[in-house]
């Protein structure tokens, strides 16, 4: 029993910006998601290149969904194209954040 | 990185809260003594580079990574730099506080060396990133005035020593003052700052264009204060930069506006939002002084009119930023080290869970309101407001270190 993208989409709710305070998902950081069998595929991007967070977050992601079942390994990949804008947040993060763009 | 960065800013917090502690306990004696005097040389070290530089060197550590997306050049020669300078503030400081000029002569080489081998470590950092941007620009040149004001200071101390050159002790001198301030701290300031407001602020598409003209208009004040001050016109250096130096707020001051019109998140912090009204203060202050300078342009050669400039620059800007910053990079340093490895096994708290803002925010606001208090006791000439001021000013900079100081509790 394999977990869907979007099954996977949910649990990556719980890695958060921790300067932030929103979650990667609401943020519009995480791109793609793929599971081929229990090999994991993450394609997503930082909110700037050179966040300090870079490292952080990466093995947040990896730690969280690791020890899910049916997860054999997961493979993170951050990407700078297209980059992140403030545009890709959900409704929520923006609330989160006091948006007023 | 966490061990080499908390090296350098937790003691840089501690000589703070001595700093502060050593002003309450003489009841804030050393305020009106001549700057140019034993008292006023330990003072001003022990806040500039016990504290200041201090933290600054371990922000920079911390962040040169993010700047220029390449890991320091090397961390060992990290710990064997902050020993060196450590060593040679402590015995600078002693020196100063005994006055034994045996001690400061040795101990100066033991803190400018110390300041050699961290501007050889960050400067082959910033050279093989190659990547030259309005960032790398301030910090290099930061990192090169900060190796000529110790150069200076050591020439200045070697002329004391020997008195081997009489009529060069005031250009050095004004040349070490001017490099140190507006050279190392205003361009590392500037410079880390296009990096950081818009991380802070969740800033987007900002162009690089202003900040370069901004760096370019900061090196000059240096410059023209420095060539004129060697060249024997320290009353027109001093005016003259203190122009390109307006200017230049003014262009850092239009470049925060930006950053605020394109934010996205409301509220950067406590901290990041003092940084941002001391640098408004400071245009106003620089305006004011030029302005001052103008109509009597004898100003420029009268030590209480500079002593209070010096105060509003240092304190009121250089300080506050630090001071505003390190509510940021404190929590991150800390958080990184401690719930960085459980993030995603557990729940872990926000950064902003580790400070309180709030509080730290009415601090700093309660420093602000002193330092004023400080600068009118100066200007008038009122010796016990002064020293009062002085007092409270402490109180709430120790009041806040204990704040900051509590997140590595947490």
């Amino acid at each position: 029993m394999h977990l869907k993208p979007e099954e996977i989409r949910e649990l990556l709710r719980e890695v958060y910006d921790p300067e932030l305070g929103v979650n990667i998902v609401d943020l519009g950081l995480v791109y793609e998601i793929r599971n081929d069998d229990g090999d994991v595929y993450i394609r997503m991007t930082l909110t700037t290149p050179g966040c300090p967070l870079h490292d952080t977050i990466t093995r947040a992601v990896e730690r969280l969904l690791e020890g899910q079942p049916g997860i054999r390994s997961v493979k993170v990949d951050i990407v700078w194209n297209p980059p992140w804008s403030p545009d890709k947040m959900s409704e929520e993060a923006k609330r989160q954040l006091g948006f007023f763009g | 990185m966490f061990r080499l960065p908390f090296l350098f800013i937790a003691t840089g917090l501690a000589l703070f809260g001595l700093f502060n502690l050593a002003t309450l306990l003489q009841a804030s004696g050393w305020i009106l003594q001549p700057p140019r005097s034993p008292s006023g040389w330990l003072f001003a070290h022990w806040l500039i580079l016990g504290w200041a530089t201090m933290i600054a060197m371990g922000a920079v550590y911390q962040l040169i990574s993010v700047v220029l997306q390449r890991d320091v050049f090397s961390r060992r020669l990290g710990y064997v730099q902050f020993g060196v300078y450590f060593a040679g503030v402590l015995g600078l400081l002693t020196g100063f506080g005994f006055f034994r000029v045996q001690w400061i002569a040795l101990f100066a080489v033991l803190a400018l060396l110390g300041i050699l081998l961290f501007v050889l470590n960050i400067g082959l950092t910033i050279l093989q990133a190659a990547r030259w941007n309005p960032i790398t620009l301030s910090s290099a040149t930061a990192l090169l005035y900060l190796l000529l004001t110790g150069l200076a200071g050591f020439l200045m101390g070697i002329n004391f020593a020997f008195g081997l050159w009489p009529e060069w002790h005031d250009p050095l001198f004004f040349s070490h003052i001017w490099m140190g301030t507006v050279g190392w701290f205003g361009l590392l300031i500037t410079g880390f700052s296009y990096k950081m407001l818009p991380m802070f602020y969740l800033a987007h598409g900002i162009s690089d264009r202003l900040p370069r003209i901004i760096a370019w208009l900061w090196n000059a004040a240096v410059l023209a204060g420095v060539v004129l001050f060697l060249a024997g016109f320290p009353a027109f250096g001093f005016g003259l930069s203190l122009g390109l130096l307006t200017l230049a707020v003014y262009a850092y001051n239009f470049y925060i506006t930006k950053v605020r019109k394109a934010r996205h998140k409301k509220n950067p912090g406590g901290g990041i939002r003092a940084s941002v009204y001391s640098a408004r203060a400071l245009a106003v202050i620089c305006s004011a002084a030029l302005a001052l300078m103008l109509i009597a342009p004898d100003l420029a050669k009268d030590e209480r009119f500079i002593v209070i400039f010096a105060w509003a620059y240092l304190w009121g800007w250089v300080a506050m930023t630090i001071l505003g910053y390190l509510s940021k990079i404190v929590p991150f340093l800390w958080w990184t080290h401690k719930y960085g490895p459980r993030a995603g096994k557990e729940k872990t708290p926000t950064m902003g869970d580790l400070l309180d803002d709030r509080q730290a925010a009415f601090v700093l606001a309660g420093v602000g309101l002193c330092l004023l208090a400080v600068m009118v006791g100066l200007g008038m000439e009122m010796a016990v407001w002064t020293r009062w001021s002085l007092g409270a000013l402490s109180l709430f900079s120790l009041y806040y270190a204990f704040l900051i100081a509590r997140v590595f509790a947490r």
